[in-house]
């Protein structure tokens, strides 16, 4: 089942021109970067962005950080909202559950199909922005991390997977939550919709010293901390944290998908 | 049926998982039989400790901003995020922490360094005895030793204890004994062991919430290694030597005015003998700083644009919390005089109508490299 998603994910045009549009905003950033040399000033624009002027081989962190705030997330919960809903809306979901496959496992087949989509497109937006980040930007390697300190090769390579891997990761539950909103809807755009409500809610709480109790459980808080993989020493508090909370909330949202779902009366 | 037994199921999940957090944090702390007398003693034993840790400090003070206090806005008036080595009073770094970079203060016995990742910039500044507020006097320690310094017996009693970076923290309240403090109380809680104190809250007169919290979020009460304060400028980066850290240092250096011994009542402290007065004890600060017109006209103008600044005929007031202060106008030939403190406006007013009866001015201003 997981093999299936898969392979309909890889061969999904839709899946290519998503990632396709999701790298062309830190590229076109890069572009004029380069043309301009104008960096953000200190204190604004997104992480590791000041610093790609000098040394551009940290611009897949800069296109990270990018286009997780906003791009990616609005991606997963267009594909993670298609997830079931498309299925109903095309007429196709009573002939995929007619094959000998439970329920549950199809919902979990469709989250790691998400799961796969993110960390493709996280990939793909690394080794571009890699590409063009040594060839237009800065060529001074600074080796150094936040805190100032000397970095080897290696632990920068090494703190930059890991940054990939917890960005791909902090996608989990807003995965989860257009997942369990598809299995409420038969139309994949008011999943998605709904899904990426509830980011905007969290990301205006975040703002709001009022909602301090609300903080640490809201599915964005936590999306960012991967620059704290590059301070020193590491920072894990936030980063556990972060992971931890996408956790519950895959937990969670995947269970009441798995609620709604499991014996739901099928009629598309 | 077997929908409604799977959406239970989930829902006492979600109970489960929402309500153990709550539930841990709710425990109460175990509070110990130490007195308010005992627990004041060792935290002002405690200023030897080392410790390292992560800490937030929450300000609720909208100070105005211009040009030479945006950072002391930013300390007071926001939430600040901090990762502390403390090896001793001349051995630390801290680490002021931001969603894209750190702002690291890293001291030794000849001065201090100051590193920005975002600007990549390192500045190299000597040790100044006045300057303004920084990042790491807001760790819980380095403030609680400020603000029970000389207090007395008499002006503590115990509060319950509470749970703190995992320490079961016995508390104590400081309630300042002088007519000019504009602080309530300051509550403070301590590791019941060494007496490091590891939250501090501030308290203004007739509010409730508190204007300023500082606390530990991890704490380990040790010597940290050397090389956690070691710093020396990567290489690429843009670093230099600066003479004077911020706008206090440079006029407690260059204003040629020497404050009184006392101003509105208060004994100026025999730290600062320069031309930036220092005067009070513990919660109760007054400063009298004199302000080059080119530094006060910007916060003058700052401040005719604050909601809640005043007016009166010796110049400008604005109450923020706690906080009050009060600009002189130009009455001055070429000088301003900036009164801030944890003090009552009336104790401001005073401290003006002092130095407006004796100007304690000694020549012309020179300012030959002071901070622009």
């Amino acid at each position: 089942m997981i093999r299936v998603e898969l392979r309909k994910l890889i061969l999904s045009p839709r899946t290519w021109v998503t990632i396709a549009l999701l790298d062309a905003l830190p590229t076109l950033v890069a572009i004029l970067l380069a043309l301009t040399d104008l960096g953000p000033r200190p204190g604004t624009g997104p992480a590791f962005l000041s610093a790609v002027l000098s040394d551009g081989s940290l611009f897949p962190l800069a296109a990270i950080a990018i286009v997780l705030p906003l791009f990616l997330p609005a991606a997963v919960a267009v594909i993670a909202g298609d997830a079931i809903a498309g299925e109903a809306q095309g007429g196709t979901l009573r002939y995929l559950l007619i094959r000998p496959v439970g329920r549950t496992r199809l919902l979990v087949a469709k989250l790691l199909a998400v799961l796969a989509f993110v960390l493709l497109a996280v990939l793909v937006i690394a080794v571009t922005a890699y590409i063009v980040g040594t060839l237009l930007l800065g060529d001074q390697p600074l080796a150094t991390s936040v805190s100032g300190s000397a970095l080897s090769s290696s632990q920068v390579a090494w703190r930059t997977a890991l940054s990939l891997c917890y960005a791909t990761f902090s996608m989990l539950g807003v995965a989860a939550i257009a997942l369990f909103l598809s299995t409420l809807s038969d139309s994949p755009l008011a999943a998605a919709m709904g899904a990426l409500a509830f980011l905007i809610a969290s990301t205006l709480l975040l703002t709001l010293d009022a909602a301090n109790v609300l903080q640490p459980y809201l599915p964005t808080r936590y999306w960012l901390s991967f620059v704290d993989l590059f301070r020193d020493p590491i920072l894990w508090r936030n980063v556990v944290r972060g992971t931890a909370l996408q956790g519950v909330y895959v937990v969670v949202f995947l269970g009441a998908a798995w609620a709604n779902f499991a014996t739901k009366d099928i009629t598309s | 049926m077997a929908t409604i037994r799977r959406w239970c199921v989930v829902a006492l999940g979600v109970a489960l998982l929402v309500s153990l957090p709550v539930a841990i944090s709710a425990l109460p702390a175990r509070d110990s039989e130490v007195s308010a007398e005992e627990l004041l003693e060792k935290a002002q034993g405690s200023s030897d400790l080392s410790y390292s840790g992560l800490i937030e400090s929450v300000g609720s003070l909208r100070l105005p901003i211009s040009d030479h206090f945006t950072d002391v806005a930013d300390l007071f008036g926001e939430r600040t995020t901090m990762r502390v080595w403390w090896r001793g009073d001349d051995d630390w770094r801290v680490n002021r922490l931001s969603v894209g970079g750190e702002t690291d203060l890293v001291h030794d016995s000849r001065g201090t360094t100051t590193w920005d990742y975002e600007s990549n910039h390192a500045t190299r500044t000597p040790t100044f005895d006045i300057r303004l507020p920084q990042a790491s006097d807001l760790l819980p320690p380095a403030l609680a030793q400020r603000l029970l310094e000389d207090a007395e017996a008499a002006e503590v009693n115990r509060i319950p204890a509470a749970r703190v970076a995992g320490i079961d923290a016995p508390g104590l309240r400081l309630d300042p004994s002088e007519a000019q403090s504009s602080i309530d109380h300051v509550d403070l809680w301590l590791d019941p062991d060494s007496g490091l104190p590891v939250r501090v809250s501030v308290f203004g007169l007739s509010v409730e919430a508190p204007a300023l919290t500082t606390t530990f979020l991890d704490v380990a009460i040790a010597r940290p290694s050397e090389s956690s304060t070691a710093f020396s400028p990567p290489a690429g980066v843009d670093s230099h030597f600066a003479d004077f850290v911020d706008i206090a240092a440079a006029a407690n250096e260059f204003a040629p005015v020497r404050p009184p011994r006392t101003l509105a009542g208060l004994a100026r402290r025999p730290t600062t003998m320069g031309a930036v007065g220092v005067y009070g004890r513990g919660a109760t600060l007054l400063i009298a700083l004199p302000l080059w017109d080119r530094a006060a006209d910007p916060l003058r103008e700052q401040l005719a644009t604050t909601p809640g600044a005043a007016k009166i005929p010796s110049g400008m007031t604005l109450a923020v919390g706690p906080l009050n202060l009060l600009l002189t106008g130009t009455a001055f030939e070429d000088h301003s005089w900036l009164f801030v403190g944890t003090v009552t406006p009336a104790t401001l007013e005073r401290a003006t109508r002092q130095v407006f009866a004796h100007p304690p001015s000694l020549g012309h201003w020179v300012v030959t490299s002071g901070p622009r």
